[in-house]
């Protein structure tokens, strides 16, 4: 079983101590006739300065107590004898043990000092790291897991306790623990084990703010059950009070990007009761302008066709609104099932725009594709506003293809329209973003952002681009393959 | 004449399918509320309901369940776009089919002939269930399309039997689960999925493409009289 490092420590002081003490009274003893008993008494001083520098006071003590004996016994006369003789010796005795006592105490001094020195400058170091580990994380969440992760290195175990937790029970807390807690939370003092608050508790709690009410960290005893020092208590505040500021930081940096996004969100609200004023204006004018026109002259076939045409494109807006509606308010309830695509392009081709006019679909999805695993309501509506889309915006031909490419499928509608500007591509599922094309354009420019929106909240992803063989515009929606439940029997 | 009564608590819409009914040859009799509409089916010689599921005094789907504890007529539902659960429960609890509010007066009118005929319907006297070209022999279990024998598993056997029998009307897909594979699977959507494309690969003149089995998303299967 090996020693402890300090009793080691001290065993080398008192070694040093009495080899020195021996050096001095061999070298005594050779020239005492040369350097006469004053100088000898001198060097004696030199092991009680060489152990007291080395610090403590014991052995300090101890080297002027055997300098002495030493000095008694081999040096003054009578020699080899321990009386002493005259005021002057007693002098010496005295002298040594002063020099002894005030040495140690001096050198003592200086060692703790520069032991404070090498903590503050440790201390300074973690701090400098946890400051600079905490900078680099966006999130409040991140800052934490950095955080605790970094204090857990170098500390153990350490809980970050919510001020609205810090009164409630937890099966780890003793009583005493939980009292120590809630004064730290409440008075921003470190409290419980190695400090001055409550010191019997088994937890130390140190505060994130100091001074103030706030949250806390909790930092386990040490798992061999050793006392911790009080300079790590010390420490562990630092780098507590740098850890709240941080996420102080990151909370007010949230605070702010939430308020930015609803003044954000107010903004788009504005602009969006604007273009919806215009855009239920236009159809209901024509809708009335038609209907009171039928006063005056029986409807024909043909004025009976534009008012419908009107009624179904005030129709397309309200649905646009209500799934805008929904995907805002975050109401899209989606019932994912294994969904067979040719049942989806079949519905979608049935409820869109493009069935009427003179424009050629053609499809191009394969009757032993895997099913995908889709919210099929939703899937349709997707489908159906990308196929008036195409119809909007594109040429005559529109082609609804499915092809496998790993494990997803991947659902396209393209057109052979103008396509889609360089750059613009992901900018297109915005909110009323409506390109230039004349009078075809029916939509309130919702119709893309309901896609996307939709496409979300089934974890499905969207795209869009320009093709790649031909002008014109495909969007993709990428829709995850079912896991294939054979069925037995 | 059929005698078609309407229930709805939104008196413009009563009005305006009353007119479309008595434009279309049909006697319609109007009801407000779920009371309204029990008295009514109660004094008996009603044909078919059309009922809207958004009533005031009670949920329309009470209503669905109470005229089918009366009677077998044909129940057509008005309902909004995006309510695919509701639907579902109305065809679960007997319903035939349902129109998607705002809806088109032809296309109501279409339902609630093919709806009317269905109850009409007589299986024929050899027992033989036909719809279009298909012939499904239930004795025999033999299928034809047209001329030609098709010949068919047991389970896509059962699932056209079923889709042939309700003659056109909507089958919810639980219920074409639990009718085929059991209460147990009336989740397995995928066990349905598979029958049906090798039904449409045995059945439909373009599987791809289908004209016969059509699906309505999230709801189920039903006949069409396509060109397959």
């Amino acid at each position: 079983m090996g020693l402890p490092t300090s009793a080691l420590a001290r065993i080398a002081d008192y070694s040093v101590a009495i080899l020195a003490v021996v050096a001095v009274t061999a070298f005594g003893l050779i020239f005492r006739v040369q350097f006469g008993l004053a100088s000898i008494a001198l060097l004696y001083l030199l092991p009680v300065l060489l152990t007291a520098t080395r610090g403590g006071i014991g052995t300090s003590l101890a080297t002027a107590g055997g300098a002495a004996l030493a000095y008694n016994f081999f040096m003054l006369p009578p020699r080899f004898t321990l009386r002493v003789f005259g005021y002057d010796n007693i002098v010496s005795l005295i002298v040594l043990f002063a020099v002894a006592i005030v040495t140690s105490r001096l050198a003592s001094g200086l060692k703790a000092r520069e032991g404070a020195a090498v903590e503050r400058a440790r201390a300074g170091v973690q701090a400098a790291a946890l400051a600079s580990a905490l900078t680099a994380q966006a999130t409040l969440a991140d800052a934490d897991r950095t955080g605790l992760a970094f204090l857990a290195d170098h500390f153990g175990t350490v809980i970050l306790i919510a001020l609205a937790d810090a009164d409630r029970g937890r099966p780890q807390f003793s009583s005493l623990d939980l009292a120590a807690l809630a004064w730290s939370a409440h008075n921003g003092d470190a409290t419980g084990h190695a400090s001055a608050v409550m010191a019997a508790a088994d937890w130390s709690f140190v505060p994130m703010a100091r001074g103030a009410e706030g949250d806390v960290l909790a930092l386990a005893r040490p798992e061999d059950g050793s006392s911790r020092h009080p300079a790590e208590i010390e420490r562990l505040q630092t780098l507590a009070a740098l850890f709240g500021q941080a996420r102080d930081r990151l909370k007010l940096d949230a605070e702010r990007q939430a308020r930015q996004r609803l003044e954000e969100l107010d903004a788009l609200r504005g602009t969006l009761l604007a273009s919806l004023a215009h855009d239920f204006r236009t159809p209901l004018t024509l809708l009335r302008s038609g209907i009171e026109a039928w006063r005056a002259t029986p409807p024909g076939e043909e004025s009976i066709a534009g008012v419908l045409g009107q009624v179904h494109r005030i129709e397309h807006m309200l649905a646009d609104l209500i799934g805008l509606a929904r995907i805002e308010g975050g109401a899209v309830d989606v019932a994912r099932e294994p969904v067979d695509l040719i049942d989806i392009v079949a519905a979608a081709l049935d409820d869109s725009d493009t069935g009427d006019s003179a424009r050629q679909i053609l499809t191009d999805v394969a009757i032993d594709l895997p099913l995908v695993d889709a919210d099929p309501v939703l899937l349709r509506h997707m489908l159906v506003n990308l196929l008036d889309n195409a119809a909007h915006y594109g040429g005559p031909h529109i082609r609804v293809s499915a092809r496998s490419a790993g494990d997803v499928i991947l659902l396209s509608v393209g057109d052979d329209g103008p396509g889609i500007a360089r750059g613009e591509e992901s900018a297109i599922f915005d909110r009323f973003v409506r390109f230039a094309v004349g009078d075809r354009v029916g939509g309130t420019g919702l119709g893309l952002a309901i896609v996307q929106g939709f496409a979300k909240a089934m974890g499905a992803d969207v795209t869009a681009a320009n093709r790649a063989n031909g002008p014109g515009a495909e969007f993709t929606i990428a829709l995850p393959i079912a896991v294939a439940a054979g069925e037995r029997g | 004449m059929s005698r078609i009564l309407i229930v709805d608590d939104e008196p413009a819409i009563l009005k305006l399918v009353a007119a479309v009914l008595a434009r279309a040859g049909y006697e319609p009799i109007a009801a407000g509320d779920v009371r309204a509409a029990l008295t009514a089916i109660d004094a008996g010689a009603i044909d078919a309901a059309i009922l809207d599921l958004g009533l005031a005094d009670r949920d329309g789907l009470e209503l669905v369940a109470a005229i089918r504890l009366r009677s077998t007529m044909p129940i057509l539902i008005l309902s909004a776009r995006d309510a695919t659960d509701e639907k579902i429960a109305a065809l679960d609890l007997g319903a035939d089919d349902y129109v998607t509010k705002p809806f088109d007066s032809d296309e109501l009118l279409a339902r609630l002939r093919s709806a009317l005929r269905r109850a009409g319907l007589q299986v024929a006297q050899d027992g033989v269930l036909r719809h279009g070209p298909i012939a499904v022999d239930r004795a025999r279990h033999h299928v034809t399309l047209g001329d030609v024998s098709v010949s068919l598993t047991r389970r896509e056997f059962s699932v056209l039997a079923m889709l042939v029998e309700a003659g056109g009307r909507i089958l919810t897909h639980q219920h074409i689960l639990r009718g085929v594979w059991g209460a147990a699977h009336d989740n397995d959507i995928e066990y349905l999925r598979v029958v049906i494309r090798a039904l449409r690969l045995k059945l439909e003149h373009d599987p791809a493409r289908p004209s016969l089995i059509r699906n309505e998303p999230g709801i189920g299967y039903r006949l069409t009289h396509g060109n397959g």
